[in-house]
């Protein structure tokens, strides 16, 4: 064999080889177009109008057919959407964005300044994150096509954290519809910029949203919630599936591609089934006892030390959890291990002190003679059921009296407005991407703390713009927050979620699922 | 007839009246507000102040009531707060798949029930009798949804020969649509079946005693002639009513059914609504189940005249 036969015939095997291995599992990883993916979740959602609610279920959806200003990155900073960028004036008082050109809209208008004004005009007034930010700001307007100008009171640290949050989030809508529907009335026609575009809507029975052919994607790799998105996928079908024990038996059979928020003793069942894959979804809720500090027992702050002082939180996790260390976490950072701008590891705090004693002596101090404390809670989900009932029996081992009241959710969230109708009441706290998002450390929430230290930190922590000064004052708020004892942080609980193998490309990582960038292996 | 039907008509009016009246205020009693859920946990009281206002919740009860009136005589039933659509189409869009679940749970109710109640009672003590009975008391002990999710995962997870969930219109697809329905129809229809089944067998063991019968048997009839011509019609009067108020049950309260199933239903509509507080909702389909109990007694009432001749009603 001569030398050029040799080289040759080597070439051949090395191509052969890369046809052979390389080939297939180059195609395999390659995304494929087309398909529907059906995805089961709780229920119906109250609104398609990310600036009306709160409600997580919302946040899911309409972030596939609106985009903001700004998005999140993997590791939870504001990164640009729909903005090209921006720059700030040397004072720190006026931010100037530029958008991106040639955006469309789903119904084919270009997307430019007047929609961006108009949108957050919107968000302004009704958003959550949205009144923050435009109580800073004095004027709002646009330069040209391209660009828009927010002029401030004061220098301020949330600007860009604020339009990049996912939960009821700085839309852009066509500036028509943003003008119609005043903020207290919810949006009823669904036009975006998203890779998808609603079809059809029918209650209880499935939402529908196709490709939205016309997308320009950014171009960038996909980046945590933001960065370039594809709708591979031909559409998703958002089914409701209310009982939790079919969601899990439609993933298994192959009626959904994925199941949302599933019950945790499905674990084991799903890691059984060779089609289906049991997804840990974190940051999911860290368990939270809200202590109402506006009149009652709880304004007592000696009385709400007692009961941090009192609580053994790991047992307790360990039963909300179902016994499986998979599903829950000791953690006393107010911000989740997940959002690691903000994850403090400080020594030395009374978190889970499992102290009768300092208990017992605080409720002495605090003058407390066995008064009945109306703790509220529901049974609508299981998790806050079982970890007030296990904090009632824990207190009531170190000397506390507690009116355990369950009543459904609605009757909740209602009551927990009014002041005279409870002292503490259970809920769970999602990721919060901003410090100043914490909405148990703001007046307004209920729970109303309303202590003048607390919430002055709060104003420095808005109006310091240094990363790192703006990290002591959270470092200072946390020791804080342990002392005077607002809200009682328990431990991170996560949740289950179950996809089925043939769904690729899937973002494990995000706080709430997203589609895009999503493609099926049939 | 005529002027009986027409008083009857007339009847529902008084009826309707009241349990809307009723239904709205228990509702609008019962704490809980439909603007706190759908406002999301993290909204402020403002916000959800401001949206009361928005919806008129905030308006007294007594207006909102003559409100509701005033629109339901217009034959309005008012907008859906969670569905940004009038209550009327919400409602009809939900009536075909409970109206499907009824019939067909009904006849899997009526085939299982009638028969094994005419052949216990044919057969009083006999192996037959103990088994049909047992099975008729199981029917009625097991709970709706442990059977529901014990049918899904034997037919669904494990065999795969049926689909776990959900529904298709029998309109567009009427194979799917049976496919679909054979579960929910058969765990639904195995439980109402045991009324049925011990009403038969004891209207049956009734029938078979009178005088009529030992005649009939003295005349050399057969057995099977007895026991269906003569016996069967004259026991069928309470099955029927028993069948009427399963009807009821079925249209109001396949709620469980509709769930486990994922059946967008009557049933289905009214929970998730009274979670939500959705109010005009929860008033739409307690009207519909109001309207269909009192219509099916009536129905169920001129049966009767067929059935039994000795029955008039002037």
């Amino acid at each position: 064999m001569t030398f050029g036969r040799l080289v040759s015939r080597g070439i051949i095997l090395a191509l052969l080889a890369v046809v052979l291995l390389g080939g297939p599992a180059l195609a395999a990883d390659a995304p494929k177009r087309g398909g529907v993916l059906r995805v089961g979740n709780l229920g119906e959602p109250p609104a398609l109008d990310a600036h009306w609610t709160t409600a997580s279920i919302t946040e899911t959806l309409t972030n596939h057919l609106y985009e903001g200003l700004y998005s999140l990155d993997a590791s939870n900073r504001p990164i640009p959407m729909l903005a090209e960028g921006h720059t700030v004036s040397r004072d720190g008082l006026t931010y100037t964005f530029k958008l991106r050109q040639g955006v469309k809209f789903h119904n084919g208008k270009e997307m430019t300044s007047e929609d961006v004004v108009a949108s957050l005009a919107r968000w302004g007034k009704q958003s959550i994150y949205g009144k923050a930010l435009f109580a800073q700001v004095v004027e709002w307007k646009a330069v040209d096509k391209y660009t828009a100008e927010m002029k401030l009171k004061e220098k301020s640290a949330i600007v860009l954290i604020s339009l990049a949050v996912p939960n009821n989030f700085g839309a852009i809508y066509p500036k028509e519809i943003a003008e119609k529907f005043p903020p207290e009335i919810k949006v009823t026609e669904y036009v975006g910029t998203g890779p998808f575009k609603l079809a059809e809507w029918k209650p209880d029975q499935y939402i529908r949203m196709v490709r939205f052919d016309d997308y320009k994607a950014r171009n960038e790799k996909p980046n945590g919630y933001g960065g370039g998105k594809t709708a591979h996928l031909d559409e998703i079908r958002w089914i409701p599936v209310p009982e939790v024990a079919t969601r899990v038996a439609q993933v298994e059979t192959g009626e959904l591609e994925f199941a949302d928020d599933l019950n945790l003793d499905a674990y084991d069942r799903l890691t059984k089934n060779p089609n289906v894959r049991p997804l840990v979804s974190k940051p999911y809720y860290w368990l939270v006892a809200v202590f109402n500090k506006k009149e009652g027992l709880m304004t007592n702050q000696k009385l709400r030390q007692a009961w941090q002082a009192a609580l053994d939180i790991e047992p307790i996790m360990k039963n909300v959890a179902g016994g499986k260390a998979e599903f829950y976490r000791m953690d006393s950072s107010l911000a989740p291990v997940e959002i690691t701008a903000w994850h403090t590891k400080l020594a030395g705090l009374p978190w889970n002190e499992r102290n009768r004693d300092k208990a017992r002596r605080l409720l002495q101090e605090a003058g407390y003679k066995k008064e009945p404390i109306r703790f509220m809670t529901t049974q609508e989900y299981k998790w806050m059921y079982d970890f007030a009932l296990l904090t009632k029996q824990q207190l009531e081992d170190a000397g506390f009296t507690i009116d355990l009241q369950v009543v459904d959710w609605a009757t909740l969230v209602k009551r927990r407005n009014n002041s005279k109708e409870y002292d503490v009441f259970t809920t769970g706290m999602g990721a919060f991407y901003d410090p100043t998002h914490h909405i148990y450390l703001t007046a307004s929430w209920p729970g109303w703390t309303t202590d003048e230290d607390i919430l002055r930190l709060q104003a420095e922590l808005a109006r310091e713009t240094d990363p790192k000064k703006r990290m002591t004052l959270w470092e200072q708020q946390t020791r804080q927050f342990y002392e005077k004892v607002p809200v009682i942080r328990y431990g991170d609980l996560f949740g289950l979620r179950g996809i089925r193998n043939t769904v690729k490309g899937f973002n494990e990582k995000t706080e709430r699922i997203r589609f895009y960038n999503v493609w099926l292996e049939q | 007839m005529t002027a009986y039907l027409v008083r009857r008509i007339l009847a529902l009016v008084p009826v309707l009246a009241v349990v809307v009246t009723v239904v709205f205020l228990l509702i609008h009693l019962i704490p809980g507000d439909p603007v706190s859920v759908m406002l999301g946990p993290d909204a402020t009281p403002a916000q959800i102040q401001a949206t009361r206002q928005a919806l008129g919740l905030d308006r007294p009860l007594p207006e909102q009531l003559l409100k509701f009136y005033a629109r339901m005589l217009r034959g309005d039933l008012g907008q859906s707060y969670f569905l940004d659509r009038p209550v009327t189409t919400a409602l009809l869009e939900r009536a075909e798949p409970t109206l499907v679940l009824t019939v067909s749970a009904l006849l899997v109710a009526v085939v299982i029930g009638v028969p094994s109640g005419i052949v216990a009672a044919a057969r009083p003590g006999s192996l037959w009798d103990r088994f049909l009975m047992l099975s008729a008391l199981l029917g009625v002990c097991v709970p709706g949804f442990w059977l529901s999710l014990n049918f899904i995962y034997l037919f669904a997870v494990r065999l795969g020969w049926l689909p776990a969930a959900g529904y298709a219109s029998l309109l567009v697809d009427p194979l799917a649509a049976l496919r679909y329905m054979v579960l929910p129809a058969v765990s639904l229809g195995f439980s109402q079946s045991a009324l049925i089944a011990r009403i038969s067998r004891s209207c049956m063991l009734e029938a078979l005693q009178q005088d009529y019968i030992r005649t009939a048997r003295a005349k050399g009839l057969s057995q099977g002639t007895v026991t269906w011509i003569h016996a069967f019609r004259n026991a069928l009067v309470p099955v029927v009513t028993v069948i009427g108020i399963t009807t009821a049950i079925l249209i109001g309260g396949a709620v469980v059914t509709e769930i486990v199933f994922n059946i967008p239903g009557l049933g289905r509509l009214i929970i998730s609504a009274v979670f939500r507080r959705d109010y005009p909702v929860v008033q739409g389909v307690i009207l519909v189940t109001a309207t269909a109990y009192v219509l099916i007694n009536l129905v169920v009432d001129v049966l009767y005249v067929f059935i039994d001749p000795r029955i008039r009603y002037e």
